[in-house]
């Protein structure tokens, strides 16, 4: 290094530093530089910021890009701008909506139940108000336990679909019908008010009548034999019908075999309507 | 963190109180109803005769729908008695005629 004289500019500075500081011989000198005309310093350590900077070569520009992303956009899609380690790999690309496998529903879905119709969302306010009354309480006096319970569930699915027509009207802005729906749902909670109310009279009612039955002659309600033992035998009426029906049946058996060749429609006589042949007797029921 | 000095004036202490309010022994519930017990370590233990189901039915050929035609007006019924359908001689003598005897 002492003997040759050209030095790599890296070397420059920490050349010119070391001179300065007396550490190198004169033989060594390296060809003296523009800038070093000036330092008259002989003595100490100290370097001025000249010397630290880095060696640039006469009449050289700064053509570096002073920014490494310039250029690089997501939105516009520009890609990096120098090559990365995936750049040769192909990346997958998403399938358009419209090439994408169609969605499989199953047409039995219990889901299908909040909606009228499968191809519209929300039916148009006149299809709406195309309903009946809601029942009245003495129409659900008559129905059984069963039909009202599912007269009830019934109920509760129709309010149910309104309620999601309600909902998918306003989240998509269809327009109206919430006036005709509000006046459907109306009618739907006046029949389950009513059979509400049925449900309670009837228990009201068979507490009151067991009451009523702990009095009872004929009521026995300790659960040890039958319940009931009516005082009286049958009505009139009853023992008619029941002799009737007896004569009847005791008929078809003898006019059997003198029935065989005719043909069966309006040549055959209707056994009800055949007059009783046995005396009225008394039979008690039990 | 305590109110502003406006809700701790007079008039707070006459509104109701909420589930937020009193340190400690105030219950307030949300009527969503008792569904079990609580244990002394203060665990809870769900009781299920308490918490409530919802039995659906079948409903495959059910016929009857919550509306009724317009055409038929709403029926009323006629009862001799002034107690009419909640009348326990009437309930007791139909039991008597259809249910008495099996």
């Amino acid at each position: 290094m002492a003997t040759s004289g050209a030095i790599r500019p890296s070397m420059g500075s920490a050349v010119r530093a070391a001179q300065l500081s007396g550490l190198l011989t004169a033989v060594a000198r390296p060809p003296a530089s523009p800038f070093l005309a000036s330092t008259t310093q002989t003595a100490g350590l100290s370097t001025t910021t000249s010397l630290l900077k880095r060696h640039t070569y006469a009449g050289a520009r700064d053509n570096r890009d002073h920014s490494k992303k310039r250029g690089e956009s997501a939105l516009r899609r520009t890609g990096t701008r120098w090559r990365l380690s995936m750049s040769d790999e192909p990346l997958p690309r998403p399938v358009p909506k419209e090439k994408l496998p169609p969605v499989e529903t199953d047409p039995d879905h219990g889901l299908w139940d909040f909606f009228y119709d499968r191809e519209t969302v929300v039916n148009t306010p006149q299809e709406d108000a195309k309903h009946g009354r809601g029942w009245s309480v003495e129409e659900l006096r008559h129905k059984s336990w069963d039909d009202l319970h599912r007269l009830w569930w019934v109920c509760v699915k129709e309010r149910n679909r309104i309620s999601t027509a309600n909902y998918e009207r306003r989240k998509s802005r269809l327009g109206f019908g919430d006036a005709e729906a509000k006046g459907r749902d109306r009618e739907v909670r006046v029949t389950m008010r009513g059979i509400k109310h049925v449900l309670t009279e009837r228990f009201y009612a068979w507490e009151d009548a067991k009451k009523l039955a702990e009095t009872d002659p004929e009521v026995d309600l300790s659960g040890e034999g039958v319940a009931y033992t009516p005082m009286e035998y049958l009505e009139e009426e009853e023992v008619l019908l029941e002799e009737q029906t007896e004569a009847a049946e005791a008929q078809l058996e003898g006019h059997e075999t003198q029935q065989e060749g005719k043909a069966s429609g309006p040549a055959a006589v209707d056994p009800s309507t055949l007059p009783s042949e046995q005396t009225s007797r008394e039979a008690p029921r039990i | 963190m305590q109110p502003t000095r406006a809700l701790q004036a007079l008039r707070y202490r006459k509104l109701r109180l909420t589930t937020k309010d009193v340190n400690k022994g105030f219950y307030k519930g949300t009527r969503t109803g008792s569904m079990g017990r609580h244990t002394k370590y203060g665990g809870y233990i769900i009781e299920w005769e308490k918490v409530r189901t919802y039995v659906c039915p079948d409903l495959t050929d059910f016929k009857l729908t919550p509306f009724v035609t317009m055409n038929m007006r709403k029926t009323f019924g006629q009862y001799e008695s002034a107690a009419g359908p909640k009348d326990p001689a009437v309930y007791l003598a139909r039991w008597k005629a259809e249910n008495g005897l099996d």
